[in-house]
């Protein structure tokens, strides 16, 4: 079996209008063993999320890693990082352990500052770092190829913040249904200009 | 020791309730760009005063250069420590880790010393609020009040005179004001020669908050003081 289905886990992002949402399963497994409750998605910075399908123990480390970079940046730079930075600083960090890599698919969702537009942005990477600037979705994660069909079913361009939140989750829900590595509960962050507003679904716990 | 001994005061103030540095620029002028400064994320001109990490922000007195580099030295020590641990570096740790950096270059090697005074003004859930000084030779101490820099010796006889115990942050404001107005070498205070600095708790996330003052608001704290500069044409108008 392969390292990166050892934990299980997937995350979705998308675009809407003038706002992003990205949504992910809670479930931390052992193989076939569901063992807790595991969020994926941390906030960066108010406007920008990552979530890190993927080994588990990495999904931690990277996100300290990523804490660390992203504050030695704001202090000398004196501002906060843009989205499209911020997916450049990820796709470094992992191309760095190029032999030898860290085992997790990242997807990153943000909104740019309003200096430059407050632009909805959204990426996702592989493991050693490739990036993916799709215009309306990126998925990731052991569900990733449920998320890609029923993504492809229900999206649409310019959803507003609430259908965008329901077109997401229903993307999540129907694809780690379909998935016996992901579940166990999923959560949504929709980012707009002014706040987040996250969402705690009710899933299958199985 | 020489080029701290005629650098820009910086002095420290520690309350109950929070931490005061304030700082005398050198570098100034008519032709000096200071619009960064004007909106800048953090305040500060980048010259004496200086964010260290969340919790700990600095005042440096000496080569700038050196300062610049012990600054950066000092953020990634306060990030890997967040890594480490994921928790805030205690400030008296990361003074020595500066000052285990600075003794290295007394002791090996063949460089020159870092030609720098710092002042670590900065919170932890330890200790609560706390002031240390170190000096090129790696050694460091905690103290109360004090002052680096050129004119420190009278700096620091008034702060010995002033100085009461379980003073609250808005009297340590004023009385590092007044003592910076006492031994900076201007006549009249202004924003382009001071820069102005305080660590305190916000109150509803109980985490420590760092504020440099910006420009304008240098020269607000001055006016509440009466300290501030009088306006040229109010002289003429008086002659």
């Amino acid at each position: 079996m392969s390292i990166m289905e050892y934990n299980g886990g997937s995350v979705v992002a998308m675009v809407g209008k003038n706002c992003v949402a990205i949504a992910s399963d809670l479930r931390l497994g052992n193989q076939a063993l569901n063992v807790a409750t595991f969020d994926k998605i941390f906030p960066v910075t108010d406007r920008i999320y990552i979530g890190l399908s993927g080994l588990a123990t990495d999904v931690s480390t990277l996100r300290e890693r990523f804490r660390f970079r992203v504050n030695m940046y704001t202090i000398k730079e004196e501002r906060e990082i843009e989205p499209a930075t911020f997916a450049h600083l990820v796709s470094s960090t992992l191309y760095e352990k190029r032999f030898g890599p860290f085992f997790i698919e990242p997807v990153i969702a943000g909104i740019s500052s309003p200096s430059r537009g407050s632009k909805p942005f959204i990426a996702a990477a592989d493991l050693i770092g490739c990036l993916n600037f799709a215009k309306d979705f990126v998925v990731a994660g052991t569900a990733s190829s449920e998320l890609f069909g029923i993504a492809e079913g229900l999206w649409e361009p310019d959803l507003e913040p609430e259908d965008l939140f329901e077109t997401i989750s229903q993307t999540l829900l129907n694809a780690v249904d379909r998935d016996a590595f992901s579940g166990w509960g999923a959560v949504v962050h929709v980012i707009t200009p002014d706040r987040v507003i996250t969402r705690t679904l009710k899933g299958r716990m199985d | 020791m020489e080029a701290i001994s005629h650098a820009g005061t910086v002095l420290g103030v520690l309350a109950k309730d929070g931490v005061v540095l304030a700082a005398e620029k050198k570098v100034t002028g008519k032709l000096l760009d200071l619009s960064g400064a004007k909106e800048g994320g953090y305040g500060g001109s980048g010259e004496k005063i200086f964010l260290l990490n969340s919790n700990v922000i600095s005042g440096v007195a000496g080569i700038t250069a050196d300062a610049n580099s012990l600054v950066n030295y000092a953020r990634t020590a306060a990030q890997r420590h967040l890594f480490s641990y994921d928790e805030d570096i205690p400030v008296e740790q990361l003074a020595q880790r500066l000052c285990d950096l600075k003794q290295g270059y007394t002791q090996y090697g063949g460089l020159r010393p870092f030609g720098v005074s710092l002042l670590y003004a900065g919170y932890d859930v330890h200790y609560q609020f706390q002031l240390y000084h170190s000096d090129p030779s790696g050694n460091y101490s905690g103290w109360k009040a004090t002052c680096i820099g050129a004119n420190n010796g009278t700096a620091q006889s008034l702060l010995k005179q002033e100085y009461k115990d379980d003073i609250s942050v808005e009297d340590a404001i004023g009385l590092a004001v007044r003592v910076m107005g006492k031994t900076m070498d201007s006549t009249t205070l202004g924003s382009e020669k001071l820069e102005f600095a305080v660590l305190t708790l916000d109150k509803s996330t109980k985490q420590p908050h760092a504020r440099i003052y910006k420009p304008a608001e240098v020269d607000a704290l001055l006016a509440e003081h009466g300290l501030g500069k009088k306006e040229e044409d109010a002289e003429m108008k008086a002659a």
